[in-house]
């Protein structure tokens, strides 16, 4: 990314602390999103998000598998994300692989919440096909192509809309048998169950620049944060998640303001995003 | 080994504020009995030493209740690694367990992201201009996992650095909270992270009052937030204390 001079800086320091940012935007305002789903025709669901210049694409593929011996009543969900070379030239290689784990664990951390499960925003009991023998595996891909700031939002949304369009295929258990042997399945291809995300969460990032927060920063604006809180609001109001970025420190009470702010956010992103995803969905049915 | 033998390990328990309304640790409903005897508010008693790792820059070694941690910083040294030039200090971090360290045999997985989460923990509190071109490892050594693991890493390695001499802006702490059900537990132990409803971890500066790192996991609403967040700051600035006192054990006892 290119650097920014000193006159730019104060440029974007100044107009944030006046609320009106570099492309006229208020603090709290979002670029628009534009949601498009079904881009991947073998993955069980997928989706496009635009935000801005930010675009990313997210898969979720559904294999046959073993429940953990840990947790022999839930399946398993992992969570990839790739940060393409046509993002930025230093994502090739190795380069991308820190913000990849980083991206990673913070979207794992808001989509399956405590250990015991609560909180979640998939159900991973849903998942379960028989007992201690056989589950559904998800693998959710995340790969961004354009970088221009506020990544885990849009991973977060892209996730939501992949989800939503997500289909199953149905699972019979044909046979019983003895207590060491895998049962055999047999795989529906007419019917599929949906997945229900009315409990998965949006991701709101606050920047903190200044002494002011914006919400949805691009790339420059990210260069001079001092610091970054992600929160993962659920439509109930509770936080799902929380991650701070950025190593300077914060006062407690700034956090907690963040946290108000993002739920306030959140009211509206998350009604924002629900009628895109049900638009783009209508849209994918009628092709 | 800076600790006398025989004095009290001390303890980082937070003061709980008496509030008008009622106060969420009830003792009379408790659907939660800690495994260790320990009331909600309550940590376990923290046993700190400094010097562990004599070929080390600087080491220290932590026993939380169970959880036993050792880390020694080597630096600022060169590094073979490091590419390109850099006029600030570069950090280096690894935590890694041992394979005894949990009862079943080999770790889970989730704690490959605890070198990351360390080195993010540690990066916003070093001074890294005071020493240019050069690279601080930090290696971290799970000897026994008994719950808060990450928090005991990132306290025991702040005081490592401290022994080492690395310049920093102050000290930092981190202490982990526990949700299960409507109870909140601060420092918990594994089992208790093993049915958590969420977790709350957070490690901040406690002179400069500053919240460096804030992870939480599961559902939470927003007063539960408030109470963890109070608790953990009560508890952060009493185990800097703890530390401090050690690291003015160990520098008295080398003038000895």
């Amino acid at each position: 990314m290119v650097g920014l001079s000193i006159g730019e800086q104060h440029f974007v320091k100044g107009g944030i602390a006046q609320d009106l940012r570099t492309d006229g935007r208020k603090r709290l305002t979002y670029r628009p999103i534009y949601v498009e789903t079904g881009v991947i025709p073998q993955a069980n669901g997928s989706a496009r998000v635009k935000i801005g210049g930010t675009d990313v694409i997210a898969s979720v593929k559904a294999e046959i598998g073993r429940p953990s011996s840990l947790q022999p009543d839930k399946g398993k969900v992992a969570v990839f994300i790739d940060c393409s070379p046509t993002a930025e030239p230093t994502f090739g290689g190795r380069g991308g692989e820190e913000l990849s784990s980083e991206l990673a664990l913070a979207l794992q951390r808001c989509l399956l919440g405590g250990k015991s499960g609560a909180g979640a925003g998939i159900n991973l009991s849903s998942l379960l096909i028989k007992e201690g023998k056989v589950c559904w595996d998800l693998y959710i891909d995340g790969l961004v192509i354009s970088s221009d700031g506020n990544l885990l939002d849009a991973l977060g949304a892209a996730i939501k809309a992949a989800l939503t369009n997500t289909a199953i295929p149905k699972v019979n258990v044909s046979a019983e048998v003895a207590d060491d042997e895998q049962p055999e399945i047999d795989i529906s291809d007419e019917e599929y169950l949906q997945f229900d995300t009315s409990s998965v969460p949006v991701i709101v990032t606050l920047t903190k620049v200044g002494t002011h927060y914006i919400v949805d920063a691009t790339a420059e604006e990210e260069s001079q944060m001092s610091s970054a809180v992600s929160i993962s609001v659920n439509r109930v109001g509770h936080i799902c998640g929380l991650t701070k970025r950025g190593g300077s420190g914060l006062d407690p009470s700034v956090i907690l303001d963040m946290i108000s702010v993002a739920k306030h956010v959140t009211e509206t992103l998350m009604s924002k995003l629900d009628s895109e995803i049900s638009a783009a969905e209508a849209c994918e049915d009628e092709s | 080994m800076s600790a006398k033998p025989g004095a009290a390990t001390p303890t980082y328990s937070p003061k709980v504020v008496g509030r008008s309304r009622l106060p969420i640790f009830k003792d009379s409903d408790l659907d939660w009995s800690r495994p260790d005897g320990r009331g909600f508010p309550q940590c376990r008693p923290a046993l700190l030493q400094t010097g562990a790792v004599s070929s080390a820059s600087g080491s220290a070694y932590a026993e939380f209740g169970n959880t036993k941690v050792i880390v020694s910083v080597f630096g600022p040294r060169e590094s073979k690694k490091a590419m390109t030039y850099s006029d600030v200090g570069r950090l280096n971090c690894n935590v890694s367990y041992t394979t005894f360290a949990s009862p079943t045999l080999g770790q889970g997985t989730d704690h490959k992201e605890f070198s990351s989460m360390l080195h993010k923990a540690l990066e916003g509190v070093i001074m890294m201009e005071t020493f240019p071109k050069t690279t601080v490892d930090v290696f971290a050594l799970v000897l026994e996992s008994g719950g808060s693991d990450l928090s005991v890493v990132i306290s025991c390695a702040s005081l490592a650095l401290a022994d080492a001499g690395i310049m920093m802006y102050d000290l930092i702490t981190a202490v982990s909270v526990s949700c299960i059900g409507k109870n909140l537990m601060i420092d918990p132990v594994t089992e208790e992270e093993g049915c958590e409803d969420g977790s709350f971890m957070m490690t901040c500066m406690p002179s400069r009052y500053e919240v460096t790192q804030l992870t939480v996991t599961g559902e939470w609403t927003t007063p539960n937030i408030n109470e963890a967040m109070q608790l953990c700051l009560d508890a952060c600035s009493k185990l800097g204390e703890i530390m401090r006192d050690c690291l003015k054990q160990a520098a008295s006892a080398s003038d000895e």
